[in-house]
């Protein structure tokens, strides 16, 4: 849906406030996951400059901005998958449970455990069956965990994927259909059972009963684990968040956080005026 | 404009639609002229063919295939206009190219039957050529020694290019190591390598210096010269085309590169590697001078691929194919035949594997 048709409306706010989103004067809330200074270059082009954004345990974070303003790019320097692209570079830290993830002695592949991702594309591994596919992250890192029949049955349900599959578990991953397959990689993620999912545009391809399905997925998640969630949908970052970081980048520099905060204050009373044209509509 | 709602009364109407291909209706010009275009050429050609002395393969390549590059050029410019002309002779081309090249490969495989079938019976692939003379008889001796030789030699080559090729393809695409421009050179430099080159190389650097003696072992190190850089090269190509989705996939759930690479990028390129490891066998099975130089020869069964000099069906069909009996040149015949199964039968066991399912 194009942000151009976004109006919020009376009965869009009152969503957010029926959802519970943090209000002042409760206690701060415990922070999971925390950027600090975050720069980063692509060669010798800076795409992102001085992020800050610390993420509550167990909240939703939705990040929000135009395309090409490094929304992606830092959802990948959080799970350390930006460092696989030739000419990566990174300064500032990353804090996950006190300590930065890019110090020396951290193994990418830990915090690729703790930490999973959803992609833009859904990407289930084509030469496993579905079944296999939610299993592939326990056989992939090694880990042993009894009752595989139940993990199953328990991230398919969860990633709203149960009914549709349960009589064809060992069909090849590669005859669902594209919002199928992105449950799929989602019930695959949840597998592993990490504390943080970043979910990059995960319904950027889904019709809208899809869509739907993998939100109340992931407002059921928050319960549990964090969730950190790119979107160009200014209606599912209402429903689904709790705080909102809104990105900009102006033409040939690199991009930044103009504004961040719980959602309703995003959307329903910006500082910026950036911010208040673009969950408008009036621009990006 | 206003809306529209379906007209419910109508309904019967539609469903008594008949199916209909409207896409297949041609135009009577179009299938006049196209008509006139096929009959004309050829019946000018079969006039040349059968009341003229020139040579049949002149017939078709300098008068039949001009003339019906310009009766199709005709008729597309009669039914469908200028823009139709290069079609046509794009369409012309491709048909007769593709007819050539596939009467060929009949002819090829049909002068092979025809000759090799004379030898053909069951101890012919079962029995070996001990007490068997350039004139005896084709009721007796057979191939047996020779095929098995092959397998051997093949097999041995098998063990020693493809673990190498598939890694070192795994180490361009996967590892992407700083390396990588040279291996690649290498590889490439290699796929040039003459095979008498590779057999030179083995009957100089282990035969001649005694670290080996001439045997299926000395064989399938000169074929695996040739086979790896096939292996390296298809693999490489094939791994290339793995989308990178399925590597960040793997590696975001927590997986180490290896695990990525032997979990969910080699079983994804599964139907290719395997394509990867019968074109290296292709590549290799009928080399002759390889072995000439490195297995020796033998006319008994041998089963020491370490030591004993042995035989194969190209050393054997090299032995055979220039002697002065009839018997002799039928039997190499006979052995080119079983190569040519034989390859048939290795690709199709290959196609088998490579299909399987998913877990």
């Amino acid at each position: 849906m194009s942000t151009a048709e976004f109006e919020p409306s009376v009965e869009t706010l009152d969503r957010v406030e029926v959802l519970g989103s943090p209000t002042e004067g409760q206690p701060a809330p415990e922070i999971e996951l925390d950027a600090r200074d975050l720069s980063v270059w692509f060669g010798k082009r800076k795409v992102l400059e001085g992020v800050n954004i610390a993420f509550p345990k167990n909240s939703v974070t939705a990040l929000i901005g135009p395309s090409g303003c490094g929304k992606s790019t830092f959802i990948r320097t959080l799970n350390r998958l930006h460092e696989l692209i030739p000419g990566a570079a990174l300064a500032g830290e990353v804090l996950y449970e006190g300590s930065d993830i890019y110090s020396p002695e951290i193994d990418p592949t830990h915090i690729r455990l703790k930490i999973g991702m959803v992609f833009q594309k859904p990407n289930p591994f084509p030469s496993m069956s579905i079944r296999g596919n939610v299993l592939s992250g326990l056989k992939l890192a090694g880990i042993k965990r009894p009752n595989h029949d139940d993990i199953v049955e328990e991230t398919l349900t969860a990633a709203g994927l149960w009914n549709e599959v349960k009589d064809r578990l060992g069909a090849t991953a590669g005859e669902l259909s594209g919002g199928q397959a992105q449950r799929l990689v989602i019930a695959r993620a949840l597998a592993v059972q990490p504390h943080i999912l970043l979910m990059d545009e995960p319904c950027s391809a889904l019709d809208p009963a899809s869509t739907l399905k993998i939100e109340e997925t992931i407002r059921e998640l928050s319960k549990d684990i964090t969730i950190i969630i790119v979107t160009h949908n200014m209606q599912q970052a209402v429903r689904v968040s709790d705080y909102t970081a809104f990105f900009l980048a102006a033409e040939n520099e690199p991009g930044h956080v103009v504004e961040q905060g719980p959602t309703t204050e995003i959307f329903g009373n910006p500082r910026d005026q950036r911010t208040l044209d673009y969950v408008n509509g009036r621009f990006g | 404009m206003s809306t529209t709602v379906f007209e419910k009364d109508r309904l019967p109407e539609l469903q008594a639609q008949q199916r209909k291909r409207p896409w297949r209706k041609r135009p009577p010009v179009f299938t006049w002229s196209v008509a006139l275009a096929v009959v004309i050429p050829a019946a000018i050609a079969a006039v040349l063919l059968f009341s003229t002395s020139i040579p049949d393969p002149i017939v078709m390549v300098v008068f039949y295939m001009p003339l019906q590059l310009i009766a199709a050029g005709v008729a597309a410019l009669v039914s469908k206009g200028r823009h139709g002309v290069a079609d046509s002779a794009i369409y012309v081309l491709a048909i007769g190219g593709s007819i050539f090249s596939l009467v060929v490969l009949i002819s090829l495989i049909g002068t092979l039957f025809v000759n090799g079938l004379k030898a053909f019976s069951t101890q012919f692939l079962f029995q070996n050529n001990v007490y068997i003379n350039p004139t005896t008889s084709l009721d007796y001796g057979g191939v047996g020694h020779a095929i098995l030789g092959t397998l051997l030699v093949v097999l041995i080559s098998m063990v020693f290019a493809i673990p190498i090729g598939i890694a070192t393809a795994i180490y361009v695409t996967e590892v992407r190591g700083r390396a990588v421009p040279y291996v690649r050179f290498f590889v490439q430099a290699m796929s040039g390598v003459p095979s008498v080159v590779a057999g030179l190389f083995i009957l100089t650097v282990l035969i001649l210096s005694g670290a080996l003696s001439s045997s299926a072992l000395a064989g399938g190190l000169a074929y695996a010269i040739l086979m790896l850089p096939t292996v390296a090269r298809t693999a490489e190509e094939v791994l290339r085309l793995i989308p990178e989705d399925l590597r960040t996939g793997a590696l975001a759930l927590g997986s180490t590169r290896a695990r990525t690479v032997l979990r969910v990028v080699l079983p994804a390129a599964k139907t290719g590697i395997i394509t990867a490891i019968v074109l290296g066998m292709a590549r290799v099975i009928g080399e002759t001078a390889p072995l000439l130089l490195v297995i020796g020869y033998s006319d008994s069964t041998e089963l020491n691929p370490f030591s004993s000099p042995i035989s194969s069906l190209p050393t054997y069909i090299f032995a055979n194919v220039d002697q002065p009996y009839p018997n002799a040149v039928t039997r190499a015949w006979g052995a080119a035949l079983v190569l040519i199964i034989l390859v048939g039968i290795l690709f199709v066991i290959a196609r088998i594997l490579g299909r399987g399912k998913v877990k």
